[in-house]
């Protein structure tokens, strides 16, 4: 029932391909993506612009390879950091006595009653316009979640047998919670980290695409939809290719992650088809 | 049912205060001066001087804090650099048409993900339970502002079905009443002008619930296969209950338990991705406001909003909490007469 | 002879396994007469319970093939429609486990009427209809407790209450699936006796599913005794009781606890061992 079914298989490989494409961007893209050329302003696709190009003559295509750089590292930034702190917290709740795991809980509840976006927004305002504020902004706002999830995995691990054995073996507190305890817990972290990467990119778009973001002329893919739903009826195509790299993207990364998700627990598996 | 009430009351109440601490923060990270910005860029020295000593600002920082909870408790949210009204004036202006867009998605979320969700779970591991597994999936993958861009391409530019942006046509008008552009219409009597406002609603009340349908409809399946499994739906299957029946009458109220919390959660949710819808459909709401504010540097006007928005979150909250007492009977008798445990 | 309510002919049940389908009933022949009581018996995976559920074919997966006869009407020959009529009119149902068989977020009042409501029952003859057969079957201040929910009662209070479910519409047979299992020792003795007493006073006749000899005596007129999907004994109560013929009757009728026995005595293992 583990193994991945076809369409899994491709959501995998949709995935690694779009890492790849971000990575070797710069080598595979036909065209400038900043040349600015008024003389090809709009032009739809064509085998000289696949995807057509924007308002500014900009090959669309090679926006889009370049954008890819911007927005899944921004993504991952993200995840990394909120995974960090999440950790953190969610480990010093379950491990540091009961007034400690209290006060933590409730600002993680507070963290996670309130939407994201929006606080992220404020953040992201308040730290002046630019996708590094919304990288922050929204690694400051999407923590909550890991940090109630590892304190409940710390919490089911930190009584298993073979902590206790090492307890009673004298390893020290830190060598316990590094050596034992965090590595053992932390397994089903990466579903959920896997399962997150489609909605921050999500969120991190949107919020290029309202302008706190990613900034002009930046290819980052909210910010060029941003910067072509002026002309979403003479020039589509510079709307839609950057929305499908997102969609496609997301779709793949929410496959892999559902895949990882039913793998990891037996009692999915039945029905979960 | 009162310590359950009341641990939820405490629970938002934190949240509350959390919420002013983190609004209060972000004053406080504000790049340059916050007496100016509260200010506003045109302000004389003199002028910001005031600012400076009627906001506190060179007091220590605790006594600021407390100030800046009097002042919300007066409903001082400050003042607009850009529209130079008061914060709280222009939310509540506002407001109106987002909670009118917010209820619109809502209808829509439920009218659609819970039929979805039953009826997958209904036909489970056969083609529509394929089918909405791949629509709920290309919910959550798509762009909410790329989708209702997408709409408007096609269906408001090309096939012209439904009007572009607005809330309501040139040559219409309703009177101010609610706030909210169809509810005015009809409370009017303006059939034309609330058939007007509700085409102009459409598209984007659509493209704020996409991406909610597909979290619902996956709740909804889940419990509604845990329901279908049980034995009371073979009991009530044994009665000579019709399929329908079984699933509608004796099914789906178990089946929206665990949904209704998500539900009500996703009106915050809503309220918050106006943001991303709004701007769009040229709809004046509290979400193009908090971008307008953004991008204006406004930004008393822009935690405002968060503030709002927040509370908003927050008496969401409680309204699940009482719906969920409804639901679920189990947890209005807590305390009160206790069933003996089953033997063995 | 007195008339015939449910007769079934060979049998055969099976699910769909992983390599095609496994029979888990082999043939069975099962008569009742009107108002008789019958007992089912047989540890648990002895194919007792899915023959019961087979009588108003309540298993969707399940392969049915012989033939079942219920006052009169070919059962597995049925359309949906009409056997969604005969089900709870003809033959009612109760099982085991009365929590679980009581939806959690419905009043117990909303509950019983809804085999008459679906009939085209006003709702407000159902009710009077459903007071009046709580009462009967026990459950005090009946009116009252019309509106409260299944956790706000008893185990043995639920138990009436999925009775009053199954009979409300005044099926000719109820079907029992270890109706008293998952209740107390006492509960258990009352609510057989409002078994008996209500087929006595309707000319109800009773299937009762059960692994317990100990509580078919006092109940049953007959006995079937099940195992591995076959009948392997049957007949009156008092003769099984007396001259068990089959050496696996003589092993249930040895794990009834008894009054005076001795009860540092082992349990007698039945042979062949498990078989789920």
């Amino acid at each position: 029932m583990s193994r991945a079914r076809p369409i899994e298989r491709a959501a995998l490989v949709v995935a690694v391909l779009v890492a790849a494409l971000a990575v070797l961007g710069p080598l595979l893209a036909p065209h400038d993506p900043y040349a600015v050329n008024l003389a090809q302003s709009l032009q739809g696709p064509s085998a000289e612009h696949w995807f057509g190009t924007d308002v500014n003559g900009r090959d669309v295509l090679s926006r889009l390879l370049y954008g890819a750089r911007e927005t899944l590292p921004a993504t991952l930034v993200v995840i990394a950091a909120a995974t960090l702190i999440g950790t953190l917290i969610g480990t010093l709740a379950a491990l540091g006595g009961k007034v400690l795991d209290e006060v933590l809980m409730r600002i993680t509840d507070i963290g996670l009653s309130l939407p994201s976006i929006i606080l992220a927004l404020g953040l992201a305002a308040a730290l002046g316009p630019g996708l590094r504020s919304a990288v922050i902004a929204l690694a400051l706002t999407w923590w909550p979640g890991y940090a109630r999830l590892v304190r409940t995995l710390v919490r089911e691990v930190k009584d298993a047998e073979y902590v206790d054995a090492a307890r009673t073996l004298g390893v020290s507190r830190l060598r316990l919670v590094f050596a034992h305890i965090l590595p053992n817990a932390l397994g089903a972290l990466y579903v959920q980290t896997t399962l997150d990467v489609s909605a921050v990119m999500l969120v991190i778009s949107g919020l290029s695409f309202v302008g706190v973001g990613a900034q002009v002329p930046s290819a980052e893919w909210g910010a060029m939809i941003a910067a072509a739903a002026n002309n979403l009826t003479n020039g589509w195509w510079a709307v839609v290719f950057p929305g499908l790299a997102i969609m496609l993207t997301a779709l793949a990364y929410n496959l892999v992650g559902d895949w990882l998700r039913v793998r990891n627990d037996p009692t999915l598996r039945e029905g979960a088809r | 049912m009162a310590r359950f009430l009341l641990r939820r009351l405490i629970t938002s109440v934190v949240v509350l205060a959390g919420l002013a601490v983190v609004t209060f923060l972000m004053t406080q990270v504000l790049p340059g001066d916050p007496a100016r910005a509260a200010a506003g860029r045109n302000a004389t020295a003199e002028q910001v001087a005031q600012v400076r000593a009627r906001l506190g600002l060179d007091q220590p920082l605790w006594d600021q804090f407390l100030g800046y909870l009097g002042r919300l408790a007066h409903g001082d949210l400050g003042t607009s650099v850009f529209t130079q009204r008061p914060v709280l004036d222009d939310v509540a202006a506002m407001l109106p048409a987002s909670v009118e867009l917010v209820l619109a998605a809502m209808v829509i979320n439920v009218v659609v993900a819970v039929p979805l969700g039953a009826f997958a779970a209904y036909r489970r591991g056969r083609a529509a339970d394929t089918a909405a597994r791949i629509v709920a999936l290309l919910g959550m993958a798509v762009p909410v502002f790329w989708l209702g861009l997408m709409l408007q391409l096609v269906l408001a530019a090309q096939l012209r079905v439904f009007p572009l942006t607005g809330q309501l046509s040139f040559g219409h008008q309703v009177p101010r009443i609610t706030g909210m552009t169809t509810l005015d219409g009809l409370l009017a009597g303006d059939w034309a002008a609330l058939a007007d406002a509700l085409a102009h609603l459409a598209l984007p009340a659509v493209t704020l619930a996409a991406a909610f349908v597909a979290v619902v409809a996956r709740t909804v399946r889940s419990s509604m296969i845990t329901t279908l499994d049980s034995d009371y739906i073979a009991l009530a299957r044994a009665t000579g209950a019709g399929e329908f029946r079984v699933v509608v009458r004796h099914g789906l109220r178990n089946a929206l338990v665990p949904a209704s919390t998500i539900l009500g959660m996703q009106l915050g949710w809503m309220l918050g991705s106006t943001v991303l819808v709004e701007s769009i459909f040229g709809r004046t709401g509290i979400g193009a406001y908090a971008v307008t504010a953004v991008l204006q540097n406004d930004l008393y006007a822009v935690i405002g909003t968060v503030l709002v928005i927040g509370v908003v979150f927050v008496v969401m909250n409680v309204i699940v909490d009482l719906v969920q007492l409804w639901l679920n009977p189990r947890l209005r008798h807590t305390g009160r007469r206790r069933a003996t445990p089953v033997a063995a | 002879m007195t008339e015939t309510l449910l007769a079934v002919r060979d049998l055969r049940i099976a699910f769909p396994g992983r390599t095609g389908p496994v029979e888990v009933v082999h043939g069975i022949d099962l008569d009742l007469a009107r108002g008789e009581k019958v007992a089912l018996v047989g540890e648990s995976g002895s194919g007792k319970s899915v023959t019961a559920r087979a009588v108003l074919r309540l298993d969707p997966d399940a392969r049915l093939s012989g033939r079942i006869d219920l006052a009169g009407v070919d059962v597995l020959a049925l359309p949906a429609r009409r056997l969604r009529e005969i089900r709870g009119a003809r033959a009612g149902l109760v099982f085991q486990d009365p929590l679980a068989s009581l939806n959690p977020v419905m009043t117990i009042g909303w509950q019983i009427i809804q085999p008459l409501v679906i009939r085209g029952v006003p709702k407000r003859i159902a009710r009077r209809r459903a007071i009046d057969l709580l009462t009967r079957l026990g459950v005090r201040d009946a009116a009252h407790r019309f509106d409260d929910y299944p956790h706000q009662f008893s185990g043995g209070m639920r138990q009436r209450v999925v009775i009053a479910i199954a009979v409300i519409a005044e099926p000719a047979l109820l079907i029992a699936d270890e109706p008293t299992t998952a209740l107390d020792v006492r509960v258990q003795a009352r609510v057989l006796e409002l078994l008996r007493e209500l087929a006595a006073e309707r000319d109800m006749a009773v299937l009762l599913i059960t692994h317990d000899l100990g509580i078919v005596a006092g109940f049953a007129d007959r006995a079937v005794v099940m195992r591995h999907g076959r009948t392997v004994e049957s007949g009156p109560v008092e003769e099984i009781y007396a001259r068990p013929r089959h050496e696996y009757t003589r092993a249930l009728l040895a794990a009834v606890p008894r009054i005076g026995g001795d009860p540092s005595r082992p349990l007698a293992v039945i042979g062949e061992g498990e078989t789920c």
